[in-house]
């Protein structure tokens, strides 16, 4: 039986435009904008002011609280504005703007030689905080705060997700093609802090030279495992990723440590190598751009702050011009109407796409097929929950288990009426969530 | 960035599956094909017409009623092509085609648009109108032929026990409504749903498998012939139709898995029930129609459990019971939630299941009684109204003997009959009559003295009366001579055709030894003439086609 979860899809995957293309570096040109709320949780506090010379990884904010995370500069220059910009998000965040003057010149980082077995937990977990490491699979929670458990005797997994179950993003599997060791030694780094822990490397079997690699390089090693899954999106999500691999179930109410689990991004576990080993804070990732848009779609190493036009004019601009921007996924990314943002912590990838799909279809009456109760991995009622929404009817919302959808988007994609299931669910979710906080 | 870029904005996810509404609908109607091709093949230009007039009607009704209501007119989805063509399916194939026109209507208009449009409505569209139509229009609607002549049902057929031909069952060519005759071809177009993935098997496995065993259980404890009985409830009837292709209409059936399942087996057991103990020789539509009003409740008791649930329950438990061996007097936590309990696990399927049985079987019960308390008084009066009318007949004799009585088995007497009946509808002349039974009219007193036969006893029926069937007992001597005749069926204009059941009409025709009667309006010049009931020409058509069609039954030649 291969490692999987009842329910899902299998849209046209894409990643053949990029999988096999090495990862190349860019260095930005213009000005790089750090928005200082990269991540969940309170933003970071400003250290430098306008006019201040940096340096290529020093502080420009620090952690604002104990759920925050330090920023770093990526590049050397000056520090030109502290003001609200743009993101990705669609909101204004207030961010440092730095003036690149090109040299790239760096602070000098520190890195631990010591062995993994006599790597004392507290040094692993200052290393990860002072690096500003953030879950860099989107969802930006401060990887620190993460590895510092209520219960830590109770972690018994971490599951490095390299699942990559979104169309299009190979950024993941370039990594772990081409700096698997570094992956590796980043998951070690994270077990580490839980003696009673053992890792796994959760694979789609999409990537079988990913998996192939991994094994190899893992032989021998009987506290790292290898899982190859079957490829299926959402894969990769977190509740389906822990039942895949451990059969535990946790719902929306529950943490993975709950369950045991800690789940980590391919590019998280890296950057905690990075940090404990070269000393290096977290101012570069990967990012996709991709798409049928894009003269040469790839993998670029990117500093965070870059923008993303400069990164769609190092994939050699448009071929034909985009009707839609997608920052990350077409699964679960969001669309921009401007290509003036910033690459965060958490920026994936940039997918440009010819035709938007959505926009092609009209919705119409719901004939009740049961397609969206047969592929919904959280095993709710789309159908029920949208017509919930639609009316406004929060308690029926909340009764039919409304909270438990993970808006993976699966009802939407496969929907022959063509509603707006997810985003009407995730619209009331919201309002559900903000209600909580007042 | 370039300021000409208009970029589209909307909330993930951004693609799309390429299957919509119109496929689906569309991939139904290629999946009904092959059995409306054996339909029309069976039944003709005039199943075609129907065929075109329901689809034709059904697109129209709706696009005029969204029209009219100012709605945005939808029959670009094709629902209401499937609406058509479905009930065109379970229409009798001599239907009057105004009949269709209002099916349709009833169909669309009532059932569909009324309550809410594609998606809204609480019963299948298609079978609705059927049941509004078998209610409205019985006689029409339980009328079948084929190859021209009028027929039973295989399943009418086997109720009284009477022979089937499996072969012909499976492959169509046997009387029915339009589409539901070829299993086979159901079935192929079954398989291309299945393939296309349209329809999950569930509900129409359940369906069938609790309709088998019901009737597998049914045919050991009567002793029937148990792989004959079962083959031919299987694909006799509407059984296939109503599995693949109604029961499983997305609209009408439960959209929870475990729900499907309930519905399904409640279809079987239903069908089982009323084909067996109801009164009609067919109970498929009927059934799916009451499923169809259970679906909300059976929705409500099936919900799916969310991923997880529980799981944090279990977890809170464990912590108390951790709690409580460390401090016996902890206090009880009270639960933070009021869980909405309306979900139903594996077991909760099963008491369902078995709750969903009784009820059917306390009505089939019910009915079952009902119909053997009033069978044999009925069948007792039909049976002296018969005898009173051969007695009438044929007054010379002692007693009428049935075939059967004869000596023939009641298979024998059934191969009999078809070969009488298909020798007259080969004549051309008597395409509206039908040779009900052949009796035989002897001097002696019952089958073991017979005495001396003096002639027969004819039972007619003419489907073309004004008012629709006419059934005559006809009495010939051995000599071809018209002893008597009586109506037992007769529904005419009171006044004009209502006459032929007169004594002055029924004179013209007894004592007569001629062969073949003609009728005339101009009066009466020779024995077989016989001067039509004024006002009434169709009534004596009818009642003439019917006397010569006994005498051609008997030989044809006096």
């Amino acid at each position: 039986m291969k490692r999987t979860f009842k329910g899902g899809i299998h849209p046209y995957e894409g990643k053949e435009l990029t999988e096999n293309k090495p990862v190349t570096e860019y260095l930005p040109k213009g000005d790089l904008v750090f928005p200082l709320s990269q991540h969940i949780g309170a933003p970071a506090k400003p250290v430098v002011k306008k006019g201040d010379p940096v340096l290529a990884g020093q502080l420009i904010a620090e952690a604002g609280g104990f759920v925050s995370a330090n920023i770093h500069s990526s590049v050397s220059g000056t520090v030109k504005a502290i003001e609200p910009r743009l993101t990705s998000a669609g909101n204004k965040v207030n961010s440092i703007v730095i003036e690149n003057d090109g040299e790239f010149k760096s602070v000098e980082y520190k890195g631990n030689d010591t062995p993994v077995s006599e790597l004392d937990k507290g040094v692993i977990l200052d290393a990860i905080k002072q690096a500003g490491i953030v879950g860099m699979g989107g969802a930006g929670f401060p990887t620190h705060v993460k590895l510092s458990p209520k219960e830590p005797e109770k972690i018994d997994t971490i599951i490095v997700n390299a699942s990559e179950c979104e169309p299009y993003l190979t950024s993941d599997y370039r990594r772990l093609i081409e700096q698997g060791d570094g992956v590796i030694e980043g998951l070690r780094l994270a077990l580490a802090i839980f003696p009673g822990a053992k890792g796994i490397i959760a694979v789609e079997d999409n990537k079988p030279e990913a998996i192939r690699l991994l094994t190899e390089k893992l032989a021998g090693d009987d506290k790292i495992a290898v899982h190859s899954m079957k490829t299926k999106y959402p894969e990769g999500a977190e509740r389906q990723l822990i039942y895949a691999n451990t059969g535990r179930y946790i719902n929306s109410k529950m943490l993975p440590a709950d369950a045991g689990c800690i789940v980590h991004n391919v590019d998280t576990v890296f950057a905690i190598c990075e940090a404990v080993r070269k000393g290096k804070p977290l101012i570069e990732r990967i990012v996709t751009v991709t798409g049928d848009a894009i003269n040469n779609p790839g993998n670029f190493r990117i500093l965070v702050g870059t923008s993303y036009q400069e990164l769609i004019e190092a994939a050699g601009g448009f071929k034909t011009t985009p009707e839609k921007i997608i920052s990350g996924g077409p699964m679960m990314g969001k669309a921009i109407y401007t290509t003036e943002l910033p690459a965060t912590k958490g920026s994936s990838a940039i997918l440009c796409l010819t035709k938007d799909e959505v926009q092609e279809y009209e919705p119409s009456a719901c004939i009740r097929c049961g397609r969206c109760i047969s592929v919904c991995p959280g095993r709710v009622r789309p159908e029920l929950l949208c017509n919930l929404a639609e009316r406004g009817d929060i308690e029926g919302f909340l009764a039919h288990e409304g909270m438990e959808c993970c808006e993976c988007g699966c009802c939407s994609y496969v929907c022959p009426a063509k509603r707006h299931l997810t985003q009407t669910i995730a619209g009331t979710r919201k309002l559900v969530l903000a209600n909580k906080k007042k | 960035m370039d300021e000409n870029l208009k970029l589209k904005i909307s909330a993930s996810p951004h693609v799309r599956s390429k299957d919509t509404t119109s496929d689906i609908m569309f991939d139904v109607v290629v999946a009904l094909v092959p059995a409306t091709a054996v339909g029309l093949y069976s039944f003709g230009w005039y199943a075609a017409l129907l065929v075109a007039v329901c689809i034709g009607c059904c697109v129209g009704f709706e696009a005029l009623y969204q029209h009219c209501m100012g709605k945005k007119v939808t029959v670009g989805d094709f629902s209401a092509v499937v609406t058509g063509l479905l009930l065109a399916m379970n229409l009798p194939p001599r239907l009057p085609v105004w009949m269709a026109v209002l099916g349709s209507a009833f169909a669309i208009i009532i059932v569909k648009q009324l309550f809410g449009g594609l998606g809204q409505n609480f019963m299948n569209p298609a079978l609705g109108a059927r049941c509004f139509l078998i209610l409205a229009f019985s006689r029409y609607m339980t009328a079948f032929y084929y190859d021209g002549v009028s027929a039973a049902t295989p399943l009418a057929m086997l109720k009284q026990g009477g022979p089937v031909n499996l072969r012909n069952m499976f492959l169509g060519f046997t009387a029915g409504t339009i589409g539901e005759a070829s299993t086979a071809a159901l079935l192929i177009g079954a398989v291309y749903l299945l393939i296309r993935r349209v329809i999950s098997p569930k509900i129409p496995l359940f369906y069938i498998g609790t309709f088998a065993l019901c009737i597998v259980i049914y045919a050991l404890v009567k002793g029937f012939d148990v792989p004959e009985f079962l083959a031919a409830h299987l694909t006799g009837g509407g059984l296939m139709l109503g599995a693949w292709f109604m029961a499983t209409d997305y609209v009408t059936s439960p959209i929870t898995p475990a729900g499907k399942i309930i519905y399904a087996v409640f279809l079987g057991l239903m069908t089982f029930v009323l084909r067996i103990f109801g009164p009609a020789a067919e109970g498929v539509s009927y059934s799916i129609i009451i499923a169809n009003l259970l679906v909300p409740l059976i929705e409500r008791i099936t919900e799916p459990k969310p991923f997880g649930a529980g799981a944090d329950v279990k977890k809170e438990e464990k912590k108390a019971d951790e709690k409580a061996e460390d401090a016996p007097a902890a206090e009880e936590k009270a639960p933070e939630e009021v869980q909405v309990k309306s979900r139903i696990d594996g077991k909760g399927i099963v008491v369902a299941i078995c709750a969903i049985s009784l009820i059917t079987l306390i009505m089939g019960a019910i009915l079952g009684t009902v119909y053997g308390i009033t069978k044999d008084p009925i069948a007792n009066v039909e049976q002296q109204a018969k005898a009173d009318a051969y007695k009438e007949v044929f007054p010379e004799a002692n007693t009428v003997l049935t075939m059967v009585d004869g000596g023939l088995s009641e298979a024998e007497a059934g191969i009999q009959m078809n070969a009488i009946n298909s020798n007259l509808k080969n004549t051309g002349k008597f395409d509206n009559t039908r040779i009900d039974e052949i009796n035989f009219a002897i001097t002696g007193t019952d089958k073991d003295n017979p005495g001396n036969m003096l002639g027969f006893v004819v039972l007619v029926t003419n489907d073309k009366g004004y008012g629709g069937e006419l059934q005559l007992a006809i009495g010939i001597s051995s000599t071809g001579e018209i002893t008597g005749i009586s109506f037992l069926k007769i529904n005419e204009t009171a006044g004009l055709g209502m006459k032929a059941n007169t004594d002055k009409f029924k004179q013209q025709f007894i004592g007569k030894q001629v062969g073949q009667f003609t009728y005339t309006k101009t009066g009466s010049t020779a024995d077989s003439e016989i001067d039509a009931l004024s006002g009434a020409t169709i009534t004596t058509s009818a009642v003439t086609e019917a006397v010569n069609a006994a005498l051609y039954a008997l030989g044809g030649g006096y």
